[in-house]
């Protein structure tokens, strides 16, 4: 915070405005689920929304969030869309494994490039990829850049390869809606490398 | 004090979702016994088992007030948002831990990459550098 004080664009604004300027979004967001979970959008619940909120992050010191997070709504509300689709489709695929495998089901731990470097869209990445059936996060080697996955269903060197491919398609889909223009064309390409 | 919606397509609808929402429940039930080992039944125990939980809750949803309808909607989105952590931490501290049996993985890149002192559990550690 006291460097963002003493940099030479915030020195007009007063000091709270600046301290509560990067914490607007997250203030948004715990007012909602409070008027949510009061489950009527009166002024009384959405005032104590507000100060519950500061409330809570004031007790909580989060690191402050990074700076410039790319967000693309469109392409956040496509990501959305495609986590529900992949739910269903790869559900059914772990549901296929269960009947048809049972107990000779495989599985595999293999690594993936990690793309970005930013703190939150890992944290999206990983979870997205933990949300879809059949498939989750082991591991971040954040130094490395690299992102080891479990998946259940592999049973040669070809289905790790598929699975190693559905897991770089959907970072790129997270890039696509939270990543810097850069990670989102490294996706690409290493995803056109692999050929699909 | 109406529901969210009424009438005899809401009544399918909420049927279809709540019947396949069950029938997905009963699948990772299924998996979580045939299963051969911990990380393949995790698969089954949380994922199927949050599209289940989605799915019952939105055609519950359907039938209700709408201030009750929105405090299940919030009961999905943190179920979606918790869900793959839990699975995260339980599979992670099940590989350091030798819950990963050798004759189930196809491959298993991450075991050349961890440093040998990030291993614990009653598993020597040569044997776990012999795995391949």
């Amino acid at each position: 915070m006291s460097e963002r004080a003493s940099a030479p664009s915030a020195v007009r604004r007063p000091r709270w405005a600046a301290r509560v300027r990067p914490r607007v979004l997250e203030i948004v967001w715990l007012t909602f689920v409070w008027v949510l979970l009061w489950g009527t959008f009166s002024p009384l619940s959405i005032v104590g929304g507000v100060v519950v909120a500061v409330a809570v992050i004031g007790a909580f010191r989060f690191p402050p969030a990074e700076a410039h997070l790319p967000v693309r709504p469109l392409r956040l509300l496509l990501l959305v869309g495609y986590l529900v689709y992949d739910m269903v489709v790869s559900g059914a695929e772990v549901s296929w494994q269960v009947l048809r495998y049972g107990p000779a089901a495989r599985g595999a731990v293999f690594e993936v490039p990690l793309l970005s470097s930013s703190d939150r869209v890992v944290t999206v990445v990983a979870n997205a990829l933990s949300l879809s059936p059949g498939a989750m996060t082991l591991q971040i080697d954040h130094a490395h850049g690299l992102w080891f996955v479990y998946a259940l269903g592999p049973r040669d060197g070809a289905g790790v390869e598929r699975s190693r491919r559905r897991t770089m398609d959907m970072q790129r889909r997270v890039l696509a809606a939270l990543g810097t223009p850069e990670e989102l064309a490294t996706a690409e390409r290493l995803l056109a490398e692999r050929g699909c | 004090m109406n529901p969210v919606a009424a009438g005899p397509v809401a009544d399918v609808v909420s049927a279809v979702l709540m019947l396949s929402g069950a029938l997905s429940c009963l699948l990772g039930a299924i998996g979580l016994v045939r299963l051969p080992d911990l990380p393949a039944r995790l698969q089954a125990a949380t994922k199927p088992q949050t599209l289940g939980l989605s799915l019952i809750l939105l055609g519950t949803a359907l039938r209700v007030e709408v201030a009750t309808a929105v405090t299940l909607v919030l009961v999905v989105l943190f179920q979606v948002i918790t869900a793959p952590v839990i699975s995260q931490l339980v599979g992670r501290a099940a590989y350091r831990s030798g819950g990963f049996p050798d004759g189930t993985l196809v491959v298993d890149e991450l075991a050349e990459h961890l440093p040998t002192d990030a291993v614990v559990g009653d598993e020597p550690a040569a044997e776990r550098d012999g795995r391949d």
